[in-house]
C-alpha cells in the first residue's frame, strides 16, 4: 500500500541574526540554511494496517504525512502510495485518501457541518444513495445528529472534531492520514474518537497512519509504531518491542493489606511512588518473576499489577540515547 | 472525438453543479446575518451613486466636452461599466480570493489542494456576496440614464458587443486578482496589494482619453483599465473599431493564460505553514 525508500525533504530557510544592524544587512544579503526535515526515511505499510508516527516536535512527522498525501514534493527518495506518486495529486489518488488535522479544520465556520458534507459529496462525486447510507452510519457512530445542523462556530471542540471526521470520511477513503486527531480534547472524547477510528479501520479495511503526541492514542490504536527523530527512523515495531529494546523493565503496582508499607521496599526494585498501603516498583525484565515470588511470600498483598513502563518514559529514554550517539558521532568526525 | 466532447461536457456539468453548491452556501451564509444583508445592499447602492458624482464635478453645469471626445452621457456609460465591474469585483472576485489569503495564512489551503477538483476553481468560487447584486441594478440605471441623455438606444449588435467586452473585462479583472493572490504565496499578507490594485482600478471610471502618452499605454496594457471600461462603453456606442475588439480579445487571452500559469507556479512553490 505504502512504499517509502530513502525519502528526503530539505527546506532552505532564511537565517536572520538578531538586532537592527543584522536585520538591515539581511535586507540586502540573506543567508540561507538548509533544514533537513526528513532525512532518508524508509518503510513499507501494507493494506489495512494501523501505524503510528511518534517523535518530538519538529521530528518530521507532519512533513512525512504531507509528502505521503501529496502536499509536498520530496527533495529525494521514492514514495509510492497505492501505486500512485502522491505529488501528482491525480484525481483517482485524491479520492482514496483523507488528511485530518487536529489543529486545522476544513468545515465552513459559519455554516452547519452538513453544508461542508454536501460540498464534499459534489467534489468527490459520491452518488446520492451512497452518500445517504454513509451519512446515516457516520451520524450514528459518532452521535452527531443535531450537531450536523448547528453552525460550526457554535460547536464544542470535540463535536467539531467528530464532524470534521464525518466530512473527511463521507467519500469512503481507503487511506487515512490523521495528524494529531485528539489534540485539545478531554479524555472521554479522546476515547470516543479512538474507538471510532478503530471501528472505521476494521469495517472498511482502511489503512491508517496516525501522528500524535498523545501516547495513549498510539498505544491504543497502533499495533505498529515508527519512531522518528530529526527526520530519521529510530525504531520500527510494536510498542512491546520498543519497550523491550529501549527500556526492558516492568512496573509492578502493589496494594498491601492494611495501610502501612513494608520498610525495605527499595531492596526489591526502584520505588516510583509509595503511599498509604500502595506502592509502584520498577525493575528489570529478568528480575520480575523472582521478585514477585519473594514479595508474595513475604508480604500480605491484596492486589498486584504488572505493566510496561509508560511510553513517555520509554520515548524520552530513546531520544536521549539517540542524542548521545549523535554527539559521539559528531565528536568522532571533529 | 465525440468521446472527448462527452467527457468535456460531463466535466463542465460537474463544475457547474459545484458552482451551484458553492453559491448556495454563500447565499445561506449571507442570509444568516440578515441585518448585514440589508445594510450592505443599501451601502453598495450608495457607493454606486457616488461613482457617478465626480462626473458632475468635471462636467459642471451645462458645460460640455470637458473630457476630449466624450460627452456627459457617453462618459456615464464608462461609469456604468465601471460600476458593473466593481459589482463583480466586490461580489464575486474579491471575497473568494480573500479566503485564499486566509487559507494560506492558516495553512488550511492543504484541504483545498487535496480535493479531487481544480483548486483554482474551488477557491475562486468559495465565497460570493449576493447582496452586491443591488449595485448591479445601479449600473443598469446608469446605462438607462446615459442613453436617455444621448437620445438613442444601441442596436442589438452593439449590445452584444458591449456584453462580450464586459465579459472579457471580468476575465481581465479576475486574472489581475489571481496575480495578487499568487503574491500571497510569497509574502503572505497582501492586503496592501489589494488596496493598491483597487485604487488603480478606480481609474477605470474615467474614459481612457483623459490620459496621454505613457500613462495611456500603461492603463491599456499593464493595468488594462481602458480595456475594461472604456472599450465596452465604446462598443455600446457603436464606435469600437475591429482592431480595438481584436486587441481586447488578445489581451484578455494573454492575461488569462499568464494568470493560470502564475497560479500553477505558486501552487508548486507552496510549502504550507508547518504545524
Amino acid at each position: 500500500m505504502i512504499e517509502v525508500e530513502n525519502l528526503k525533504k530539505y527546506y532552505s530557510v532564511f537565517r536572520r541574526e538578531p538586532g537592527l544592524k543584522n536585520s538591515l544587512k539581511a535586507l540586502f544579503r540573506r543567508h540561507t540554511t538548509e533544514v533537513k526535515a526528513v532525512d532518508g526515511l524508509s518503510f513499507h505499510i501494507s493494506e489495512g494496517k494501523r501505524v503510528g508516527f511518534l517523535g518530538p516536535n519538529g521530528a518530521g512527522k507532519t512533513t512525512t504525512l504531507k509528502m505521503l498525501s501529496g502536499l509536498l514534493y520530496p527533495s529525494g527518495g521514492k514514495v509510492l502510495v497505492d501505486g500512485h506518486l502522491p505529488h501528482k495529486r491525480e484525481t483517482s489518488f485524491l479520492k482514496k485518501i483523507i488528511l485530518v488535522m487536529g489543529q486545522k479544520q476544513q468545515l465552513l465556520w459559519d455554516l452547519p457541518p452538513l453544508e461542508t458534507l454536501e460540498l464534499n459529496r459534489a467534489i468527490y462525486e459520491v452518488p446520492m444513495p451512497v452518500f445517504r447510507k454513509r451519512l446515516g452510519e457516520l451520524t450514528e457512530l459518532l452521535g452527531i445528529g443535531p450537531q450536523l445542523r448547528t453552525p460550526t462556530r457554535q460547536l464544542s471542540l470535540g463535536e467539531r472534531m467528530k464532524c470534521e471526521l464525518a466530512a473527511g470520511l463521507i467519500h469512503g477513503p481507503k487511506l487515512l492520514f490523521l495528524d494529531e486527531p485528539t489534540i485539545g480534547l478531554d479524555v472521554s472524547m479522546q476515547q470516543t474518537i479512538r474507538e471510532f477510528i478503530r471501528s472505521y479501520n476494521e469495517r472498511e479495511g482502511a489503512t491508517l497512519i496516525l501522528t500524535s503526541h498523545n501516547m495513549d492514542d498510539v498505544e491504543a490504536l497502533c499495533p505498529r509504531i515508527l519512531v522518528i527523530d530529526k527526520g530519521r527512523l529510530l525504531f520500527d515495531g510494536s510498542v512491546a518491542e520498543l519497550v523491550a529494546q529501549v527500556k526492558p523493565e516492568k512496573r509492578i503496582g502493589l496494594r498491601f493489606e492494611g495501610s502501612s508499607l513494608p520498610e525495605n521496599l527499595e531492596a526489591y526494585g526502584r520505588v516510583i511512588s509509595a503511599g498509604a498501603g500502595e506502592a509502584i516498583l520498577q525493575l528489570g525484565l529478568g528480575e520480575v518473576s523472582e521478585v514477585l515470588g519473594q514479595l508474595l511470600t513475604r508480604f500480605a498483598i491484596k492486589d498486584l499489577t504488572v505493566e510496561n513502563p509508560p511510553l513517555e518514559e520509554v520515548m524520552s529514554e530513546l531520544f536521549s540515547k539517540h542524542a548521545l550517539t549523535r554527539n559521539e558521532e559528531a565528536a568522532e568526525f571533529s | 472525438m465525440s468521446g472527448v466532447l462527452r467527457l468535456l461536457g460531463a466535466s463542465m456539468w460537474r463544475y457547474f453543479k459545484l458552482l451551484g453548491i458553492q453559491l448556495k452556501a454563500s447565499l445561506l451564509l449571507s442570509m444568516q446575518y440578515r441585518a448585514d444583508f440589508f445594510i450592505d445592499a443599501v451601502i453598495s447602492l450608495f457607493w454606486a451613486a457616488t461613482a457617478i458624482a465626480p462626473l458632475w464635478v468635471v462636467y459642471g453645469d451645462k458645460v460640455q466636452g470637458k473630457i476630449p471626445g466624450w460627452s456627459l452621457g457617453e462618459a456615464m456609460l464608462v461609469v456604468g461599466c465601471f460600476v458593473f465591474l466593481q459589482t463583480v469585483l466586490d461580489g464575486a472576485i474579491q471575497p473568494s480570493l480573500q479566503t485564499v489569503v486566509e487559507h494560506i495564512r492558516k495553512g488550511t489551503l492543504d484541504f483545498v489542494l487535496l480535493k479531487p477538483a481544480d483548486a483554482q476553481f474551488l477557491v475562486s468560487t468559495a465565497r460570493f456576496q449576493p447582496w452586491k447584486a443591488s449595485s448591479f441594478l445601479a449600473s443598469l440605471v446608469i446605462f438607462a440614464v446615459a442613453f436617455a441623455r444621448l437620445g438613442f438606444w444601441p442596436s442589438l449588435g452593439n449590445w452584444a458587443q458591449g456584453a462580450l467586452l464586459l465579459l472579457l473585462a471580468v476575465v481581465l479583472l479576475y486574472s489581475l486578482w489571481i496575480w495578487v493572490v499568487s503574491a500571497a504565496f510569497i509574502v503572505v499578507k497582501v492586503d496592501n496589494l489589494t488596496f493598491l490594485l483597487s485604487s488603480v482600478f478606480d481609474i477605470g471610471r474615467w474614459p481612457s482619453s483623459v490620459f496621454r502618452g505613457i500613462l495611456r499605454w500603461v492603463f491599456t496594457f499593464v493595468i488594462p483599465t481602458a480595456l475594461m471600461t472604456t472599450f465596452p462603453a465604446k462598443a455600446l456606442l457603436g464606435v469600437l473599431s475591429w482592431a480595438e475588439l481584436g486587441l481586447a480579445v488578445v489581451c484578455t487571452v494573454i492575461f488569462a493564460v499568464v494568470s493560470r500559469w502564475v497560479w500553477l507556479r505558486s501552487i508548486r512553490r507552496y510549502t504550507s505553514a508547518s504545524s
